[in-house]
Formats: structure tokens, sequence, C-alpha cells
């Protein structure tokens, strides 16, 4: 039976464990907390295992700069993704500003355009700003979740949560929720943005080989572990509403 | 008071027959779903179906829209038109400002072609507008004053002592007794304070 290795690493061991003990299906442990600073009208934190992301979304205000992109009839949404220069193995020495940065801000854009509803704030625009604080793995779906919770935080509207996951297949099994040893090891992967309620996808991201038969089989694991977060991102709203209420004297 | 019912972006709360929608929800085949996190209250109006909205403790950012009363300073005019920044929609401060254009024929109802911008503001008064259009790409939102209750509320001089209205385009210095041309509101009693 043949492993897909890297350097004698077994991604999934015989007994069905990869590298860090979880099964196949498992995400990694999820922690988030919303409203983290005041001064910015949402925010929130999220660790996925180890990869940590901070959020912080400002608006709806007036658009400022270029004028070139004010649409009349709904918001534009203006993300921007950077990394911790401490967040790498090896100090990252370009933290944004580089094509990959530039590529992921594009991909966050496009999938909160998707959820928030923009057509209730026209010639406005809101800001969303996530930095990667500690990177392991999954930096996309951590960054959409992180985003999520802070734009809840900040009372925009939206139709409803959106939740990512990344899923690699190895063995002929669908890995769910990747780590950056799994992500470097060769392994095809796919990153899925989801509205859970409805099962819509936001946005899908692969730029790996897969073999097309396998397809369904992995979106169907990747729908399944967006909404597993779901489920917990859920409870960390309704706890944060819980607790606000209680300061406020509801 | 039973405890209120909180509710998530995309919860569905109850379908359209039951209830009118109100703010923080949207519609969607014949549901009424949330799109705030917050709590849910239903308020019955009169004979009709009760009107569902979320409600969150902190109120979100609200944009002037078409029609609202503004409250805004002057920043610089012009002879064809005045800048202005908007900072209360209604009686809610807004966070950030927003600019407007209160352009020369918009400052008043009759003999519009007449009009001094120079007569009828002054940057640093504080002046009551209603928004006519959100405005196109290239300019902010119109504001119009052309109307008896709208126009110019607090307005200091040159000397920069406050000024009280006299006319409907006169104020006057109460120490100097200089009068200067402006185009005054005239403010509803009850919005005054004693």
């Amino acid at each position: 039976m043949v492993c897909g290795n890297m350097a004698g690493l077994e991604l999934l061991s015989d007994q069905g464990y990869r590298l860090d003990g979880r099964k196949a299906s498992e995400l990694r442990k999820v922690q988030a907390r919303m409203g983290v600073f005041a001064q910015a009208d949402g925010s929130a934190y999220l660790e996925q295992g180890n990869t940590k992301a901070l959020a912080v979304v400002y608006g709806p205000h007036e658009i400022r700069g270029s004028r070139s992109w004010i649409r009349h009839d709904r918001a534009v949404i203006n993300c921007q993704y950077s990394m911790a220069t401490f967040s790498t193995a090896e100090r990252k020495r370009r933290p944004h500003g580089d094509r990959k940065s530039t590529e992921m801000s594009l991909h966050l854009k496009q999938t909160f355009e998707a959820a928030v509803m923009t057509q209730l704030y026209p010639r406005s625009q809101i800001d969303i700003y996530v930095k990667i604080l500690q990177s392991d793995g999954g930096n996309y779906s951590v960054c959409v979740n992180a985003a999520t919770l802070a734009v809840i935080d900040a009372g925009i509207p939206m139709r409803d949560y959106v939740c990512a996951c990344s899923v690699g297949f190895v063995d002929e099994t669908p890995l769910a929720d990747l780590c950056y040893a799994e992500e470097s090891g060769g392994v095809s992967s796919l990153a899925l943005a989801l509205l859970p309620r409805g099962g819509q996808i936001a946005l899908l991201q692969m730029d790996a080989r897969l073999h097309q038969d396998h397809l369904d089989a992995l979106i169907e694991a990747a729908m399944t572990a967006c909404k597993g977060v779901g489920k917990v991102l859920d409870e960390v709203v309704r706890l944060h509403l819980k607790e606000v209420s209680v300061l406020t004297g509801e | 008071m039973p405890p209120m019912k909180l509710c998530v972006p995309g919860d569905k709360l109850c379908s359209v027959e039951n209830c009118i929608p109100g703010t923080g929800v949207f519609l969607r085949h014949g549901y009424i779903y949330s799109s705030l996190a917050g709590y849910v209250l239903k308020k019955n109006e009169g004979e009709e179906l009760p009107v569902i909205s979320v409600v969150r403790e902190t109120e979100t950012q609200l944009l002037p829209d078409v029609g609202a009363i503004v409250t805004c300073k002057v920043t610089s005019i012009n002879p064809r038109f005045a800048k202005v920044h908007i900072l209360y929609v209604g009686s809610t401060p807004l966070k950030d400002r927003f600019r407007g254009t209160i352009r020369k024929e918009d400052v008043r109802a009759t003999e519009k072609d007449k009009v001094e911008t120079y007569k009828s503001f002054r940057p640093g008064d504080i002046v009551l507008a209603k928004v006519i259009s959100l405005g196109d790409v290239q300019s902010n939102y119109l504001l119009t004053t052309a109307e008896n209750e709208l126009g110019v509320v607090v307005a200091h001089n040159e000397a920069g002592a406050q000024m009280v209205p006299i006319s409907w385009c006169e104020m006057q210095c109460p120490r100097t007794h200089i009068k200067e041309f402006r185009k005054v509101a005239r403010v509803q009693p009850e919005f005054l304070q004693a």
C-alpha cells in the first residue's frame, strides 16, 4: 500500500491517523473571540489549530481616495490580506504587496461580495483587513472565518455566515483542514468557502492536479467540513451576543 | 418581560404571511430571514400584520438617504455651490463625515437665479438641509435648503460671536449689532430649548 509521503512522513497512516493525530475528516480546534478592538467598527480573532488570524472591519463609510470605483447601487468591499513577518518559520520578507497577498485579497473580496448585502449601502465602502499572525496551513480559510465574525461584529447585514475550509486528497481519502506540513507535502488541495444554510458555494479555489472522478467526493468532504466550522462560529456569535447583552443590562 | 430571542445572519424567522419585514431582515422565497446578529423585535402596529426586525445594542452606521433631513457644517463656498460635511442624519450622529454639495439653485425656493452663496452661507455655519440625490460618480450627496425650515441654524460672525436670527435672510450679532446675510432656517418652536 503506497502512502503519500515526502521525506518519509506519512500523511495518512495505516490506522487512519494523520501527522498530528487527527482522523481524516477531523477539523482542528477552532477558538474565536469577537470585538477584540474597540476603535474599529468590527473585529475578531480566530485560531484554527496553530493558524491564527486577526480580522478588522471598518464601514460602511464614504469612499475615500479614488472616486473611480464608486458604485451607485451598492457598496464596494475593499479587502487587504497581509501576513505578519513573524508568522512563518523563516521571517517573511514582504508581508504585503506580493503576488500571493494580492491574489488572496481579491479572493476575499469576491467571497464577501457574495454574502454581504451591499445593495443596502450605495456609494459607500466597507474595508476588511485580515492579518495572519501565525501561519500553519489553511490561511485562506482562517481569514474567511475570522472576517465573517468581524463583519457580524460590525453589524453589517449578511445573507448567512461564510465558512471556509481546505481539503486535500491522499490515498483516495479526503483530508479535512490541512496543516502546513500536509499542504506542502504535495497534496492536491482545494479551498472552499460556503454559505452553510443554503449550501451555496461562495468561492472554490484549487491549483493542483486532481482526477475529475475524485472531485465530487472532495467537494462533499469540503462542504461537510465547512458546515462543521459553521456550527462553531454560530456558537461563538451567540455566546458573544449573550455576553454583550449582560453588560448592557438587557 | 419574556427574554428576547437571539438570532444570527441566515436564521429563518417566519413566513411573510405572518409578519411584515422591518430592518435587519431580508426576504427570500416567501420567508423572512435575519441579516444581523442581534435580537428579534416584533412590533404590533394597528390591525395590520406585526413588523418584525432585528436590533443590535449598538446602532449600525446610518447612511443619508433621499429625503432625509441632515445637519451639516459648511466647509467652503463658491459662487456656484457650497460644500458641506454631513454630521448628523436626523438625530443620529455619524461616526464618519460624508461630503455634500448645496448648489446655488437649491438654496432657496424663490428667485433662484439671484442667489449669492456669499450671502446665504459662510464656512463654519451649521445648516439643516434635505438630501435630494445620492449623486452620480463625480459628485457628492446633493442637498437642498429650499424650504422655510431648512437653512442656517448656528452661525458666527466675522468677529467670532454667535449671531441671532432676525429674519429669513439676516442674522445679527448681539454685541456689535452688525447684521450679516444668511439663509436662515425657521426652526419649529418645539425643537428650541429654553
